[in-house]
């Protein structure tokens, strides 16, 4: 029974193929695009008002739905539900248990994870969104649940703009696989 | 269902290599590893084995009823049977009950002379141009002289499915059921297909 466990972590199969030249030029494109833009956005506009634009789960994000695009994960759904809930779950966790700051950081990311896969919206990044709203300091924290509209929500909107922009003007490639 | 049916054939079994090659030939970061999709497949596949098994089958839609005729039996009473159940055609078998033709309407009257299309109007409107009305060419004929033979017959575990393609591309409206050796244990009509459509109770 023991050998059984350790076995497990001997894998079973094998990694998934390298994908062409295209692919990867198209995904450094929608990448470039996508968080330039959110970025842009911040310190262009935001710099220096109380708001910010970019945060640091959008990296993730533009993972995956400039580089996986065909990957239920990086669905329109899965962005912009996964990003909005796990920063209601965030603020509220932060609320509730400041200044247990571990306390609300684990509840925040677990509980993000378990609300995402009953809602059918797993977004990885969504862990970061969740964190993030709650070991950020000031700068974040005083937002409150304006944190999930801006930057989070209106963030997710701009890169999936560009998502579907960049995406469908590749030839090989088309986005989303479904939205809701 | 029997235990085999689940079982993944062998010898279409996929291996990780083609489903790597598969995953090459589509562009773009499949999200998935081959372990993953063959695991997926081997249970779609037995999925697909259990919806095809419970597929309507002929045996179950079938008429068992059946009036069937012999070779030699006179074509006056061959109609006249036609004419008593309300069908269009019934299957003729031998001595041994094995299905030897079908007789339908339609051999009726391409053997009194009824040219394209091959239908009871036709029959009218030749009466009424000519003189000389139903031909009388098969008055004395018998069931074999005029029946469809070999007759199409289908196995009692054919699916309704393809029983209804088969109607369609061979033009008929009944298929006679039978056993390995030919036979009859009933007929399927196109009426049947259409009940076998309105759900699983229609038998």
């Amino acid at each position: 029974m023991i050998g059984t466990y350790f076995r497990k972590m001997a894998g079973t199969t094998q990694s998934p193929p390298r994908v062409g030249l295209a692919e990867i030029l198209w995904s450094w494109l929608g990448g470039f695009l996508g968080i330039a833009a959110v970025a842009y956005i911040n310190y262009g506009f935001l710099d220096r008002t109380d708001l910010v634009m970019v945060i640091g789960s959008f990296g993730a994000s533009a993972v995956l739905i400039y580089g996986a695009i065909k990957s239920p994960l990086a669905q329109p759904r899965n962005l912009l539900g996964g990003h909005l809930i796990s920063a209601l779950i965030g603020v509220t966790a932060f609320k509730l248990l400041e200044p247990h700051l571990w306390l609300a950081a684990g509840l925040a990311v677990a509980t993000s994870i378990a609300v995402m896969h009953a809602t059918k919206t797993l977004h990885p990044p969504g862990g970061a969104t969740a964190l993030i709203a709650v070991i950020s300091g000031p700068k974040v924290t005083n937002l409150g649940y304006l944190y999930a509209l801006v930057p989070v929500a209106a963030g997710a909107l701009v890169m999936l703009a560009v998502a579907l922009l960049v995406n469908n003007l590749a030839p090989q490639r088309r986005y989303p696989e479904f939205w809701w | 269902m029997p235990d085999n049916l689940k079982e993944f054939p062998a010898g279409i079994e996929l291996k990780e290599e083609d489903i790597y090659e598969a995953m090459q030939g589509i562009p773009g970061y499949l999200d998935i590893t081959p372990g993953d999709f063959k695991e997926l497949y081997r249970l779609a596949y037995r999925h697909a084995l259990e919806r095809l098994s419970r597929e309507v089958t002929a045996a179950e839609i079938m008429t068992t009823d059946v009036v069937a005729v012999n070779p030699d039996t006179p074509v006056a009473e061959v109609a006249a049977a036609i004419g008593r159940r309300g069908v269009s055609g019934l299957p003729v078998v031998d001595v041994e009950h094995k299905v030897v033709g079908v007789i339908s309407e339609k051999d009726f009257l391409t053997h009194i002379g009824v040219t394209e299309p091959k239908n009871f109007m036709s029959l009218v409107a030749g009466c009424l141009k000519n003189k000389r009305c139903v031909a009388l060419p098969i008055k004395k004929a018998l069931a074999a002289d005029i029946m469809t033979s070999p007759a199409v017959t289908v196995a009692p575990d054919t699916p309704a499915r393809i029983i209804a393609a088969l109607f369609t591309d061979r033009g008929i409206n009944r298929v006679p059921v039978t056993d390995p050796a030919g036979h009859l244990l009933g007929l399927v009509s196109r009426g049947d297909i259409v009940k076998a459509t309105m759900g699983r109770g229609a038998s």
